[in-house]
Formats: structure tokens, C-alpha cells, sequence
């Protein structure tokens, strides 16, 4: 049997079921040869797919693990994969804590159910959220197995030690699995005695930081992987939407089906009544097949009144916020120092530059979809998804039914980047089987249709101003910041409290609290409710820290070149680590000089202001700390660029990253990450972004949005610092210099300073020009 | 009724002419390893083999594929051990892997034209795969050890 | 395959007097029985069968629109700028088709362009060229066609208007531009050149596409084999004024001919797909090698070839361009490169086979975008081109300015020519021409 085979037959006898065979039509053989490989709706996704079945009669001494008489430890993942390979980050934590056998480790992507308590994926939380109490799980799994393996072995546990799936006393040992099938352990910890259990030094550690094959990657090497798209269920029926002119505020006038009647395939369409308010306006095109939902959709005819925002551009939104920079109230404060009003008022100078970003798109590879349907009196909703603790209740709100009544199964995701964070696209899907009464649906989004329907990132626009004494010595810093905000539109309870008591988007602003002293400080996040109206603001791969440093980087180089100083021994002047820059424990052991460190290290490293470089090419530099204060993974990046004084484009030729997150607990990963973040750094900064056009996003497809590929990527030198400080997040850290570096670099590159994100090849030319009449 | 050889079966599909290969694969064969991306023959997603060299499935129309031979991810080897396959997973190329299997058959379909790419010849071949992940300093690397382990293979029998 | 219908051919209109009635009328030639089919033999029906296929018989003869009819049975749709009409059944049916022929009429319907019933024949039928052909090979060809199974199908009524409808009006037409005759050899040619000649000016009627129509719908001497446009495409000269950079030499003649792709020249499209895939991969080798010998000396191959390496280099130096190196900003480089560069794509010395080499390609050097157009749109069946490859359909995947977007960037960094002009307004008229999408896919 094949290996496809083989698979298939596993999750068929995992799901108690024969093998099935759907829907094949096949000449001159009649034996099995192709299987629907979607995930039976019973059985979860376990990697790596060729692990034995999980016994009989294992056990669980937490929720996060079990381990089976046949010595196989299953560890529950509640996060999403989406290419951070966290299952296997994660199962390295219980099983190094547990001194598991990681041969026999294998993990699980868990549905929802209440008992995992938040399930959310994004902001490099993952493994830092996880990371203590994994190590708990582990070693109360490990407490029990010494415990019991003693007493098999005859001895106390002061003699046992446990290593590599075994108990050991001298030169007799029993295995986990033994020591579950003779003496079945059943004795489980509440989370308060977790928490007093000892935990391993770092010393004693065996696979956190070392090298591992991800568990996940086989499966997608050869086709086996199961995304949210390839989820089917028999009698299932697919839809397509046909999307309003506006997100929120169009009303369906009249819809006419003669066309779409015409194509071979087509069901019926609904105009979705939704109590969420997540999907408002929008028609469902149902048909038997999904190439006949998508031109049954193109020949349905809807009209609407638009809502309110059918004539906002990009424009409005950015000018919205310009006033709302320029009003002294509103917004909150993140940052409120006492003094900073007579730091500015008694000033002599003040320097004040104003930056912005465009709106940019996810593009996550795999287009929004979902799969709904009521089986035995509960709602299934099978997807991939990022945030389930707070979209299952909008789901439930959706269909009027108790939240316990909804389940959210899990798939792997064809890429989230914030996007997964928002499952808006769940919604109609569970709207659309109601109206069919719960038969299966599976809603899939063209690709035009996931840009429009895109909850993207906002346009920004950042004013930053420092005061200065008659010596020009900083006094005082001011930061103001205007753009949509997500967790304000999506999750307003998770927003942060400001120095005034009033709640800010954390997302829409971190990254701007910085590390540098520079006087007492006032640091503003300003809900540009223009954007709020106009689209849903999403929250985007390293969200705010991929855009506040590009204010705060480029300001603090402009301003070092104002004042004459050398902009990396600028910085490292004001990263003096006193004050609120000292840093906490356990999270922020060491403060600013952590960020010194790295900055320092990247100078050595990338030969700025040594090496000579060739005409119109400079590297420029930005440091910053990843994604919030609270988890800083202390970043400092170069870029090497080149301008073409011709045609104006900018090449980046190479990345230099040093990173200090704390203990690395799989490198590969991390790097991985790395350098992807680093890549979606340059490209947002070069290659990509949008502009709203009439109330929507102009780009609908890889025609006109152009983000990086193989062609564009540069040498990239990444280097993590030595720590075995607590690990911090890994997913955005890298994105987040990038694009101040590249500003940095064009400026020493050919002295154009460009404040607008992405850098157009226009840009870079209108600055030349200015500058050769200047 | 389409008939064509799907991973050296022979099949036949009663869709109507103008289906995308990519939905019928899909979803009447159950070959779910080839993705919908863009579904405009732009990122490279939905990439199979048709008479062995790369295409984009989401824009070639069954009825253009009576009687071809198809290759998809599934089929490319039977334990999925071929070259490029093995490669993928030494150098840990896949983050979310959505892209992926379109990746490996853009890529086998780049060594037989290229047995030993040169970085402008991956990049020339491998421009049309998009990975919203960015894995493409990996896909070089595993283009080139996979190259070199073809090689050896070939030398050696 | 020749679907281009003369437009003037029907409309030659009122030519009076008795002369010309007497020029015009041809009498019936008396029905037959249909002849056993034991009464060819099994070696002439074979050679009939080539004869058929180097004429293409079955391609005007067997219906494609509403479903593929019986092949030789007619109701070939020609769309002409005057209305419809459709192609006999040139199967032996009694009633339908051409069963109470006798060789004679055949041989006449050939020659001359006339019916067994003395109807003048629309010149749709290229008898322009048949009458080139030997009476061995009409008599190997009525063999063949008498041998094929007779289908019962009548064809549906041309929709020519009065007077176009008039037969008569075609007998004027071949007063003014037909010369009949059979092929002579020319002595001072080899055997394999004449016999390039004899099939390429007669059966194989090359010149029915390759050859600009005058507005009689008349092929015009003096321009012959210049190209010109049939169905939305352009059919590229044959002569020297083929603007390709690599020199139609006999062997890419050949390789083209013979398997549906010159490695420097790319695969049959279009309405040429039929031609070698059909057709001259089932006849001998050495007529394809004869036809590839006598057009090799049409465009001069022999003269012009010095070029070739150059141009060779150059179109592969151009072929990667935006596709490798420093990254562009280009928008236009970048949706090539998206789009249409992994199959494009080129490095030197030579271009893959498979990778159909755009720089060298017939498409971009004509002087109107049509057949990059025609190809983008329809992309290749795997039946199509160089066998058992497809390229996909960009029907749905690239709007018109998308289309023109592409055109306008590759005829820039890919040729050495003046740019093309309205290429978005083209690329509508040319989707326009395309009856219904050939791929649901999204956008
Ligand atoms: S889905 Fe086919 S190329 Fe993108
Ligand atoms: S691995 Fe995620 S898109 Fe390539």
C-alpha cells in the first residue's frame, strides 16, 4: 500500500470507518486508490501521521498530555499552526520537562471546548504564553511517572531519575509505557499544585534549543496536509459570496437569478440576515460544485444601497488622522510623563517629522474559508482559525444558539499573519447551512473576494516631536499615532488602559513605548474611526511594531543628522537602561542594555560606517524590541541598499538581523520565522501595499499587488544572541526594523529621506530631483 | 466525460468542459495536495504536471487535458520519497506549506530542464511561486541539495 | 484548415451576356451507383488516405460547433462577413453526400470548382489549388472517401443573402482570378523540391491562409505568402518577410510541420494546430521533409541563416530579463513574471523544449499583437502545440488591460520593433471573437 493509502486507511480506522471513496469515477480498476483525505469530523489532527494510534487506557496527568501504555505521549495543542511549527515547539517543552522520549512524542491540534481556557494564535505569543505552563504539565507528568516507577523498581523516587521515556534507579529501568500499562497511574493536578512543582535548571535541559525535524513538515511535502479548504463532508454543498459595495452599511435592494439560473450547477442564493453584524449585506450563491458557484455568483445580479463610506480613499482616512494629530484631545495616552508639556513649552527647539504607511493585505495564501453545518443538535464550523475564544461566541451570536452549541474544529492554516485572528469568514458559512437547515456547506472566498473582504492593515499616519534645549539636548519626546483599530472593532474587552484611565488599542500603537530616554514622554494611539467605517482594521503580521518603529527609526536618524551626531551612537546614547528602562523580571530582565547589546553586535557584524561601499549603495540601520514592551524580543537591523538614480527603484541587496528573544527553544523555527519576518519586512516596504478606492480596496488580485518573490530576496544574515533568559515571541520580531532600515539606508544611499511607506520608485525620484533644486 | 491518466491511473471525470483542472482534482478526484491560491495562474499554488512539465491547474480547462498524463503532489512518488520531496524536508522548507506542494512541482519540473540550477535559473523558474511565508531562501537551498542528490543518483546507477 | 471565407468571392455580381452563361454552364455528370469497395484496392485507399490528410479534408468537412459531427459529414461552420455558410458531407451517402459521384465528378469538383450537378462551388473550397493536384491522386482520394462509412447528415443552409446566394456570381469569380491546371514540375528543382511544391501550391493549399486576399477574396500573385488574417489569427508569412530572429530553416520547418513545434520557433496554435497534429503526422515523412525543403527556399532560409546565432544569444539574453537578478519595480516585469515567466523562462545556449522561448517567438514579432492574444486567451490543449503539454487559459485570469499590459511589456524588452499600438482595444476584439470562456476560473 502506498503511503497516501496507508494514511487514509489510518484515519479511517481512527475514525471507525471503512475507507471511503468519494466521488471517483475511475476506468479499469475498482480497488481503493484515492480517498477523500478531509478530516472526518470526529477525528482531530495528529502529527506526524504515520504515529501509532493512541492506546487505550493512557494517562493524563494534566490536559495538556497523555501518555499510553504503549509509551506514546500525546501532547494537546491548542494553537494554530499556520508555518510556526508550534505543535513541535511546544511538545518540546512538556517532553524536555517530562524527559520524554521525543520519538515517541507526537501532538494533537484540539477542537474547542471550554477546557482549554483562551484559545488565541498571534502576537508571538505562543510559546511564551505556553511556556511556563508547559513545563508544569511536564513535570507533573514526570513527578507521578518517578513516583510509580519507583515503586515498580522496588526503590524510593529520591533514587529514580527519569531520562529519555524511562525511569532509572542504578542499572534498572521501566519504561513511561510500562509504568502506565502495570501501575496506571490516575492521579492529576489542579493548576495551583502544578504551579508548585519543582522545574527543571537550564542546565538539565535535552531538547529545548536543540535541533528537531517539525512534526507537521512531512505532511506537507506530499500533499497529505488537511487546511480548512480541503475539509469535505458528505452531501456538502459549496457558496461563494457576492460581496457588497461597502463593508458595513449596504442594504440588499433586489436580487435577480435569471442569469445564474443558466449555469449547470446552481442551487439558489440568500441574502444573509446576520444578528452578528459581521457579514452585513451579504449574498450567498449556493451550487452543487464550486466552479459553478463562482460563475453563478458573477451572473447573479444584486443591487444595494451602499453604505455611508462608498466615496472614502486612502486619502480621507490619512488627512482624518492628520486632524486627529493636530487636536490636543482625544486618543489615549500609552505613555503621559509628567513634564512633557513644559519640556515643549520652555523648548528652544523642536524638531517634528510626520510618516505614514499604506494599507496592506494580508494575501495569506489560503483564501478565506469555512465549512459549517448542525450535526446531532450542535453547529460544527471547520476551518482554520487563530482566534476561536472570540469568534465562537460571534458564531453563536450568528445563529442565535448557546455558545455550547458550537464547536470549532480545527485545521491547519495556509498561512494567518493576523489575518485567521478576525473569523469573520466563519459567520456566513454557519448563516448560510442555517438557511439550508444545517446541511453541510463549504463557503470559499475567490481570491477577489478575500481582498475585498480583507481585514487588513490600516493606513497610518505618526507624528513624532522632540524638544530641545539651547544645547539641543532632548528634553521631552512626544508620539502621536492615527489609524484603524482592530482590537477596538474586534475585541474591544482586550484593550489596554492608558496613563488617563481611557482604553487604547495596544495593537495600534506598541512599538511607539520605546526603550530610549529622551526626556519625559507622551506617547498617543488615535482611533481613526474614518478607517474603523470603512473597513474592518486587522491585525497584520507584527501589527503596530511593523509600522511605529518606521516613525520612531527614521525620526531618530533625521534628528541625529540635524544635530551632527553619528545615528548609531545616537542611539545607543539615549538606551541607557535607568528608569523604566531597566527592565523587569521575568520578562525584561536587563531593559535597554539588551537592546544596546544587539545593536552593537549588528554594527560589528554588517561593516556600517567601515566597510566602502559602491556609489548610490549605503546600509542603514533601525533597532527596535519586537513586539510589545511587555515581551521584548530586543531586534537591531541592517539593510545594504541600492538606488538607481535613473529609474528610482531600491534594491536591497542584503539584511543583517541580531535578535535577543530569550531562550531559543527551536532554533530552525526561530529562524524561520526570522527570516520570513524579515522578508515581509522588505516587502511591505518595497513591493507591497494598497489603497482604499471607494470605500474598498483597489488590488484584487497578483495582476496589480506585487509582493515579494524568489527573484527579490536578499543575502540575509541572521544571528540570535546566547540567553537563557525566558523565551519571548519570534513570529514578528523580524519585520519590524526592516522598513526604517531600508529609509535609513536610501538616505545615506543618495540623501533622500522618504516618509512614506511603501518607498515607490516615484518617491524616490521626486526627492532627487527636489534635492538637486533644492 | 474527460479521460486522462491521473499519477499513471487511468480516470475519467463527467464535468462540464470549461472546469478548471484545479476543482476537478480537487474535488471529483479527491487530490486535495494541489491548492487554490490565486486562481489566476499567478502564485503558483495549484501547479501539477501535465505531460510532465508544470502547469497551472486553476486556469487549464479540463476538456484541454483529454487524454494527458497528470502528475500531482500525491502522485510524484509513492512514498513520497523522491528526490526534491527529501530535500524539502532535510532543509525544513515549509512554514505553512500552503504553497508547498506547488513549490516541489514547479521545482522537479526546474531540475529536469536545469539538472544543476544555477540561483538565476532557480529564480527565472521558481519566479511564479509565491510563498506568502517567504521560505525562499530554503527553497534555493533544498532546489540545490536535491539537484546535487539527483545527480549522485544518476552516477551511481 | 481554411475557414476564411472570401469575402468578395460570393459578391461578384451581375456579369451579363451569353458568353459568359456559356462560360459559366458545366452539365450534370450522370449519378452512379456507389462502387463496392472491393472495387479499390487496399494499397490505393491507404494512398487515398494520405491524400486526404495532406489536403485536410476532414477539417472543413466535420462539424465542430454544436457538438463534433461525423467526421467528413460537413456542417463545417464558416462564418463570413455576409452570414454562415456550411461545409458539404464528402461522405458516400447517396442522398447527403457524395455516393452517386463518380471519379469524374470528383476529379472535376477539383479541377474546376463545379458540382457533379454543375453548381459553380464557393470558393471557400480552395479548387484554386486542387486543380494542381494529379488525376492519380484524385483517384487515390476517391477511393479513400468512398471507402468511409456514409453518414446520413445534411448540412444546414448557408446564409448568404440574394444575390450572394446566386451560383452563378462564382463563375464570374473564376473568370477573373482562376487558372486551372495540373502541377508541372519545374526542371530546374530536385525531385523533393517539386514535390514540396506540388503538395504546398496544391493539395496542402497552403496559400488558402498564408496568402493576402484581395477584395474579390481572390489570393493576390504578387504578394504571395505574405501573411495574412483567417479567424481572428494571423496565418505569419511564409516568405522572407517572416520577422521571427531565427530563420525558418528546413529542419525547424520540419520539426514544426511534422510534430507541432520548431524548437526555435514555438508550437502550433490555433487554427495551424490541426495542420500537423491531424494531419502531416500521419503521411509519409518525406512529403513533410519535401513541404519544410520548398519553403525553406521560399523564405531564403539558406541566405539568412548566418544570423541566426546571434539572434539566438540575443533572445536568450532578452528572455530573462526582469525574470532573474536584482529585483524589479516594474508592475508590468512583475505580472510577466507572475503570470507567464515559469514557463517561460530561458537560459542560454538554447531554449528548452517546452519552454516555448517568447524572444523567438512568431507571435511578438508580427506586426498586430492577434495571435499572442489569440494564445493568452485560449491557451493550448494538451492535443494542441507540442503534444501532450497544455498551457493554461488566461481567458478569466488577465482583463484586457492586463492582456495589453503583458503585450506591451514583452514587445518592449523581448523584440527589436516599433511598439504595438491599442493594445487594450485589441485585446477586446480579440476576446470578442471568442465565443464562449474556455475556463470557469476565478478572478
Ligand atoms: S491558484 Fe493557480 S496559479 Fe495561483
Ligand atoms: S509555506 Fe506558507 S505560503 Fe509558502
Amino acid at each position: 500500500m502506498g503511503k497516501l493509502e496507508r494514511i487514509a486507511a489510518r484515519q479511517d480506522r481512527a475514525a471507525g470507518r471503512g475507507p471511503t471513496r468519494r466521488g471517483v469515477l475511475l476506468t479499469g480498476l475498482g480497488s481503493a486508490f484515492m480517498f477523500g483525505f478531509a478530516r472526518d469530523a470526529s477525528a482531530a489532527q495528529t502529527y506526524p501521521q504515520n504515529a501509532s494510534l493512541p492506546g487505550n487506557g493512557a494517562f493524563e496527568p494534566t490536559v495538556w498530555c497523555s501518555i499510553a501504555p504503549d509509551g506514546v505521549v500525546n501532547v494537546n495543542i491548542i494553537r494554530a499552526e499556520m508555518g510556526q511549527h508550534i505543535g513541535t515547539a511546544l511538545a518540546r517543552i512538556i517532553a524536555d520537562e517530562m524527559e520524554a522520549d521525543w520519538d515517541k512524542v507526537r501532538i494533537t491540534y484540539v477542537d474547542t471546548d471550554p477546557k482549554w481556557g483562551l484559545m488565541v494564535t498571534g502576537g508571538s505569543w505562543s510559546v511564551w504564553m505556553t511556556w511556563d505552563v508547559f513545563r508544569q504539565a511536564g513535570a507533573a507528568a514526570r513527578t507521578v511517572l518517578v513516583e510509580e516507577g519507583a515503586k515498580l523498581l522496588g526503590t524510593s523516587p529520591a533514587n529514580c531519575i527519569a531520562r529519555s521515556g524511562r525511569v532509572i534507579a542504578g542499572n534498572r529501568s521501566v519504561s513511561f509505557g510500562d509504568i502506565v500499562s502495570h501501575a496506571r497511574p490516575t492521579r492529576s493536578f489542579s493548576p495551583d499544585e502544578m504551579a508548585k512543582l519543582p522545574l527543571k535548571p537550564h542546565s538539565e535541559r535535552r531538547l529545548i534549543g536543540k535541533e528537531v525535524k517539525a512534526l507537521d513538515i512531512p505532511s506537507k511535502t506530499d500533499g497529505t496536509a488537511i487546511y480548512g479548504i480541503d475539509a469535505k463532508l458528505e452531501g456538502m454543498v459549496y457558496a461563494r459570496p457576492k460581496l457588497p459595495p461597502t463593508r458595513y452599511g449596504s442594504k440588499v435592494v433586489s436580487v435577480d437569478d435569471t442569469e445564474a439560473k443558466k449555469i449547470k450547477g446552481y442551487i439558489r442564493y440568500i441574502v444573509l440576515e446576520d444578528p452578528s453584524e459581521t457579514v452585513p449585506g451579504w449574498v450567498a450563491v449556493l451550487a452543487s460544485t464550486y466552479p459553478a458557484a463562482i460563475r453563478a455568483t458573477d451572473a447573479l445580479k444584486v443591487t444595494w444601497t451602499p453604505g455611508k463610506t462608498a466615496n472614502v480613499s486612502e486619502k480621507d482616512i490619512i488627512e482624518h488622522g492628520r486632524k486627529q494629530i493636530a487636536e490636543k484631545t482625544g486618543g489615549s495616552c500609552v505613555f503621559n510623563d509628567d513634564g512633557v508639556d513644559e519640556a515643549f513649552s520652555s523648548a528652544k527647539h523642536v524638531f517634528e517629522r510626520t510618516y505614514t504607511c499604506a494599507s496592506v493585505l494580508h494575501y495569506q495564501l489560503e483564501p478565506m474559508n469555512a465549512l459549517a453545518r448542525l450535526q446531532d443538535g450542535k453547529w460544527e464550523i471547520h476551518c482554520g482559525n487563530q482566534w476561536q475564544s472570540l469568534f465562537l461566541p460571534v458564531i453563536a451570536k450568528a445563529l442565535q444558539v448557546k455558545e455550547t452549541d458550537v464547536v470549532m474544529r480545527s485545521y491547519l492554516l495556509g498561512g494567518g499573519f493576523g489575518r485567521r485572528l478576525n473569523g469573520d469568514y466563519a459567520v456566513p458559512a454557519a448563516l448560510i447551512s442555517k438557511a439550508i437547515d444545517g446541511k453541510p456547506v463549504k463557503l470559499i472566498l475567490t481570491r477577489s473576494d478575500d481582498m475585498q473582504f480583507d481585514s487588513f492593515r490600516s493606513p497610518s499616519i505618526q507624528t513624532v516631536r522632540v524638544a530641545m534645549d539651547d544645547q539641543k539636548a532632548l528634553k521631552g519626546w512626544q508620539h502621536h499615532a492615527s489609524a484603524g483599530w482592530p482590537t477596538g472593532v474586534m475585541a474591544a474587552a482586550f484593550m489596554e488602559k492608558g496613563a488617563d484611565g481611557k482604553p487604547y488599542d495596544q495593537f495600534a500603537i506598541a512599538g511607539a513605548d520605546h526603550w530610549y530616554d529622551v526626556g519625559p514622554m507622551r506617547v498617543r494611539a488615535l482611533d481613526n474611526d474614518l478607517a474603523d467605517a470603512t473597513f474592518r482594521p486587522g491585525w497584520l503580521r507584527s501589527v503596530s511594531s511593523g509600522w511605529t518603529p518606521w516613525a520612531h527609526e527614521a525620526f531618530l536618524d533625521e534628528l541625529a543628522h540635524e544635530l551632527g551626531h553619528e545615528p548609531v551612537e545616537f542611539r545607543l546614547s539615549l538606551l541607557t537602561a535607568k528608569g523604566r528602562n531597566a527592565g523587569t523580571a521575568p520578562d525584561s530582565v536587563g531593559g535597554a542594555a539588551r537592546q544596546a547589546n544587539v545593536l552593537k553586535r549588528l554594527v560589528e557584524k554588517c561593516g556600517y560606517g567601515k566597510t566602502q561601499l559602491p556609489k548610490d549603495t549605503a546600509i542603514g540601520i533601525a533597532t527596535t524590541f519586537g513586539q510589545e514592551r511587555a515581551m521584548p524580543t530586543w531586534t537591531a537591523g541592517a539593510v545594504q541598499v541600492h538606488v538607481d538614480r535613473k529609474t528610482g527603484a531600491v534594491t536591497c541587496q542584503k539584511i543583517w538581523l541580531v535578535l535577543d528573544a530569550g531562550t531559543i527553544v527551536d532554533p530552525d523555527g526561530a529562524m524561520a520565522q526570522t527570516e520570513g519576518g524579515a522578508l515581509w519586512g522588505l516587502s511591505m516596504a518595497l513591493f507591497e501595499n494598497t489603497e482604499i478606492e471607494n470605500g474598498n480596496v483597489r488590488d484584487r488580485n497578483l495582476n496589480t499587488y506585487t509582493p515579494l518573490r524568489i527573484t527579490d530576496i536578499p543575502e540575509m544574515d541572521i544571528e540570535f544572541v546566547a540567553s537563557t533568559e525566558k523565551p519571548m515571541g519570534l513570529g514578528e520580531p523580524g519585520v519590524t526594523t526592516i522598513g526604517a532600515a531600508i529609509a535609513n539606508g536610501v538616505f545615506n544611499a543618495v540623501g533622500v529621506r522618504l516618509r512614506h511607506q511603501p518607498i515607490r520608485p516615484a518617491d524616490v525620484l521626486k526627492g532627487l530631483s527636489e534635492k538637486k533644486s533644492a | 466525460m474527460i479521460k486522462f491518466k491521473l499519477n499513471g491511473r487511468d480516470v475519467s471525470v463527467d464535468v462540464p468542459e470549461d472546469t478548471p483542472l484545479l476543482w476537478a482534482l480537487r474535488d471529483d478526484l479527491d487530490q486535495t495536495g494541489t491548492k487554490f491560491g490565486c486562481g489566476v495562474g499567478q502564485c503558483g499554488a495549484c501547479t501539477v504536471h501535465v505531460g510532465g512539465r508544470a502547469t497551472r491547474s486553476c486556469i487549464t480547462p479540463i476538456s484541454s487535458v483529454e487524454g494527458a498524463e497528470i502528475t500531482t503532489i500525491e502522485g510524484l512518488h509513492p512514498e513520497g520519497e523522491h528526490p526534491v520531496q527529501v530535500a524539502w524536508r532535510d532543509i525544513q522548507v515549509p512554514q505553512c506549506g500552503y504553497c508547498q506542494s506547488g513549490q516541489i512541482m514547479q521545482a522537479v519540473s526546474l531540475l529536469k530542464d536545469y539538472p544543476d540550477p544555477t540561483d538565476e535559473e532557480i529564480d527565472g523558474v521558481m519566479g511564479g511561486s509565491l510563498c506568502r511565508c517567504m521560505t525562499y531562501v530554503r527553497i534555493r537551498k533544498a532546489i540545490k541539495k536535491a539537484a546535487a542528490a539527483m545527480r549522485e543518483e544518476k552516477s551511481n546507477g | 484548415m481554411i475557414k476564411r471565407l472570401l469575402a468578395g468571392a460570393v459578391g461578384v455580381g451581375a456579369l451579363g451576356g451569353l458568353g459568359f452563361l456559356y462560360y459559366a454552364w458545366y452539365p450534370q455528370i450522370a449519378p452512379i451507383e456507389r462502387p463496392a469497395a472491393s472495387s479499390f484496392s487496399a494499397e490505393q485507399i491507404d494512398r487515398g488516405r494520405i491524400v486526404a490528410a495532406e489536403g485536410y479534408c476532414a477539417e472543413c468537412h466535420t462539424r465542430t460547433d454544436n457538438g463534433t459531427g461525423p467526421e467528413l459529414a460537413g456542417d463545417y461552420k464558416m462564418e463570413t462577413p455576409f452570414g454562415a455558410i456550411y461545409s458539404s458531407n464528402i461522405t458516400p451517402d447517396p442522398e447527403l453526400g457524395i455516393g452517386k459521384w463518380s471519379e469524374e465528378a470528383l476529379r472535376r469538383s477539383l479541377h474546376y470548382g463545379v458540382s457533379r450537378k454543375g453548381e459553380h462551388l464557393i470558393p471557400a473550397f480552395p479548387y484554386d489549388h486542387f486543380t494542381k493536384m494529379t488525376d492519380q491522386d484524385i483517384s487515390d482520394l476517391y477511393a479513400f472517401l468512398m471507402t468511409r462509412p456514409a453518414v446520413h447528415m445534411s448540412r444546414r443552409p448557408n446564409e448568404l443573402p440574394f444575390p450572394l446566394s446566386l451560383r452563378i456570381g462564382q463563375a464570374a469569380w473564376k473568370l477573373m482570378f482562376f487558372t486551372p491546371g495540373v502541377y508541372k514540375p519545374d526542371p530546374s528543382h530536385d525531385a523533393l523540391w517539386n514535390r514540396g511544391a506540388y503538395l504546398a501550391e496544391g493539395n496542402a493549399h497552403c496559400g488558402a491562409c498564408h496568402t493576402p486576399r484581395n477584395l474579390m477574396g481572390a489570393e493576390k500573385k504578387g504578394s504571395m505568402y505574405d501573411g495574412a488574417v483567417v479567424d481572428a489569427w494571423i496565418a505569419p508569412p511564409l516568405n522572407d518577410k517572416n520577422p521571427t530572429p531565427t530563420t525558418w530553416t528546413e529542419d525547424e520547418l520540419y520539426q514544426y510541420l511534422r510534430f507541432g513545434v520548431a524548437p526555435l520557433h514555438g508550437p502550433a496554435g490555433g487554427p495551424m494546430s490541426p495542420i500537423p497534429h491531424r494531419f502531416l503526422s500521419q503521411v509519409p515523412e518525406y512529403d513533410v521533409h519535401a513541404i519544410a525543403h520548398y519553403y525553406a527556399e521560399v523564405d531564403h532560409a539558406a541566405e539568412r541563416q548566418g544570423h541566426d546565432k546571434a539572434a539566438l544569444a540575443r533572445a536568450m539574453e532578452q528572455s530573462k530579463i526582469d525574470l532573474v537578478g536584482p529585483n524589479t519595480l516594474d508592475p508590468d516585469a512583475r505580472l510577466y513574471q507572475g503570470a507567464c515567466g515559469a514557463c517561460h523562462y530561458n537560459a542560454a545556449p538554447m531554449p528548452v523544449l517546452g519552454r516555448p522561448d517568447l524572444a523567438l517567438n512568431n507571435a511578438l514579432w508580427l506586426d498586430e499583437p492577434t495571435n499572442l492574444y489569440q494564445v493568452m486567451l485560449h491557451g493550448l490543449t494538451a492535443e494542441e502545440g507540442q503534444s501532450g503539454v497544455a498551457m493554461p487559459s488566461f481567458y478569466n485570469a488577465l482583463s484586457d488591460a492586463d492582456m495589453a499590459r503583458i503585450a506591451a511589456y514583452l514587445r518592449r524588452t523581448r523584440t527589436t520593433l516599433p511598439p504595438w499600438t491599442d493594445l487594450e482595444k485589441k485585446a477586446a476584439e480579440i476576446r470578442k471573437t471568442v465565443k464562449t470562456p474556455p475556463v470557469n476560473s476565478s478572478h
